[in-house]
């Protein structure tokens, strides 16, 4: 365990990428929403919602490409093995999704202090999102964001493996799947129940536990490329 | 005791066999070179000892374990190279702040003074930083490491000639104090021939040669004379090159016991030569290659 936590700080010095710059946006997004809302002509128009939270995402996200793709192949070399890394990696992945999980909570409270930043925006309390208490929508927030950390992390270690071959097969690969699932669901009119399936789910299951299994379906992908990867 | 142990290793990239049945024993405590052209695979031997490359067949044993996915055997490990690329953000600080958190025998105050030697600046990025003083950086954390196996696979190419000395000499007083086993490959065989113990030499994937320094360093002669007087001499030695200036006579022969002769000069052989010819000798096209991965 020691180990895989000084491979985790090895990762983290990479805190910028990894830490600063997600958690620094959140304090951005109010005045991102009021630039959108002036823009807009919307800023004394009554309750209303700004989607900019999945930016917030692929901030979070995009430093786990650059540990797989650049930290990986050093720390192979100092005789890290792979085990050690991937399990570093899981652990910087959840506890930053965690940490930006709870910040977002923090700024949504002061949306809902400030009358949603004085002009009854909703930027951090998207009614998607919305959770009854603040343990359940920590978890909300935070599920999502290991969702797509997992979508990089996979990028990176397919990169690492097989350079832009790789890339481009499995995004037109990924592709080619989604609209034969597509497809099939259409042709064999699954659509309803699929819609019914997912509409008897409750919201914390929709951005908790099925964000965490696709996680782990992706983790468990990345493992299985990064067992060969070399530096 | 052998920290390395290969038995018919061998590594195949299609129809290209970069290793081919190589059965090497490298003894723990000792400066070992790893020595060929361009693409004879000593890139490829060092990644699968180090758990970064896998063999096509034959066995591979790094204190007597398989080293892929060995925590064990890897952790006793560090593997130097001259095409390693450092995270674009990292520091040269962070760089050695790795290296240190995963090295058990690292040494900060040593290699806070190789940095001083190198004059390679802390705070700078990596990114930044010449291809010299990059070099320089290698070679600081695989010496202040420590590891009980390290392995060099050229890093110092882009040190000039004095900061190559620089590495030399720390490197020798660092391991009369601190002995391990060091594995140095390189082209510039003249300047480690005094440094090395052990050489094993490559070429297209074979080892041609594998031997004590010592004993190959009397282990060649080249004899001039007039050619007549050197064909009797030569005849039953093993020679490995010869050349004919008007009607003069120059052959490099090894085995040679008694080296008087009236009317013959005997010289003796660097290790370069040595290794050169033995290269030329094993019959491989002489032109620059690419090190296989």
């Amino acid at each position: 365990m020691t180990r895989v936590l000084d491979v985790a700080r090895i990762q983290l010095v990479n805190w910028p990428a990894l830490l600063a710059y997600p958690l620094a946006m959140p304090a951005l997004l109010p005045l991102l929403g009021l630039v959108i809302d002036i823009s807009n002509g919307e800023a004394a128009t009554g309750p209303h919602e700004n989607y900019l939270l999945p930016a917030l995402l692929g901030v979070a996200a995009t430093g786990h490409l650059q540990t797989m793709t650049q930290v990986f192949p050093f720390t192979l070399g100092l005789g890290v093995t792979r085990r050690k890394f991937a399990a570093a990696t899981a652990l910087v992945v959840t506890g930053q999704a965690l940490l930006l999980g709870l910040v977002l909570v923090a700024f949504g409270a002061v949306e809902r202090l400030t009358g949603g930043w004085g002009r009854e925006a909703r930027i951090f309390g998207l009614g998607v999102l919305r959770q009854d208490n603040p343990l359940t929508q920590w978890l909300a927030y935070s599920g999502p964001i290991i969702a797509v950390s997992a979508i990089c992390v996979l990028a990176g270690v397919v990169f690492q493996r097989w350079r832009q071959t790789g890339i481009y097969l499995s995004v037109f690969g990924g592709a080619a799947l989604l609209a034969g699932i597509g497809a099939l669901a259409t042709t064999r009119n699954w659509w309803p129940s699929i819609g019914t399936f997912l509409g008897g789910q409750s919201s914390l299951a929709l951005l908790t536990v099925y964000p965490l299994l696709f996680a782990l379906t992706l983790g468990g992908t990345a493992w299985l490329v990064l067992r060969r990867a070399t530096a | 005791m052998n920290v390395v142990r290969t038995t018919g290793l061998s590594k195949r990239y299609g129809s290209l066999a970069a290793l081919d049945g190589v059965s090497v024993e490298l003894a723990e405590n000792s400066i070992h070179g790893l020595l060929g052209r361009n693409g004879a695979g000593k890139t490829t031997l060092m990644r699968i000892l180090t758990g970064q490359g896998f063999e096509t067949g034959g066995t591979v044993e790094v204190f007597g374990q398989h080293p892929y996915e060995n925590a064990g055997v890897l952790s006793r490990v560090c593997f130097i190279k001259e095409s390693q690329h450092y995270p674009e953000k990292f520091r040269v600080k962070h760089a050695l702040r790795a290296a240190e958190l995963v090295h058990p025998n690292w040494d900060n105050a040593y290699a806070a003074a190789l940095l001083a030697d190198f004059a390679v600046p802390a705070d700078r990025l990596l990114a930044k930083l010449s291809r010299g003083q990059l070099s320089a950086v290698g070679v600081i954390i695989g010496l202040a490491s420590r590891a009980p196996l390290t392995l060099f696979d050229e890093p110092y190419l882009g040190l000039d000639a004095v900061a190559r000395q620089l590495f030399y000499d720390r490197l020798l007083a660092d391991y009369a104090e601190h002995p391990r086993t060091i594995v140095l490959s390189t082209h510039l065989i003249d300047e480690v021939s005094d440094l090395i113990e052990h050489v094993v030499l490559l070429d297209r994937g074979k080892v041609l040669i594998d031997a004590d320094a010592e004993s190959l360093r009397g282990e060649a002669v080249a004899v001039t004379g007039s050619a007549d007087a050197v064909e009797r001499f030569a005849a039953g030695y093993q020679e490995l090159h010869r050349e004919r200036i008007g009607g003069s006579l120059r052959v490099t022969l090894t085995g040679v016991p008694d080296r008087f002769e009236p009317g013959l000069d005997f010289e003796p052989v660097s290790l370069q030569q040595l290794v050169v010819r033995t290269t030329q000798r094993h019959g491989a096209p002489v032109a620059a290659g690419k090190e296989s991965r």
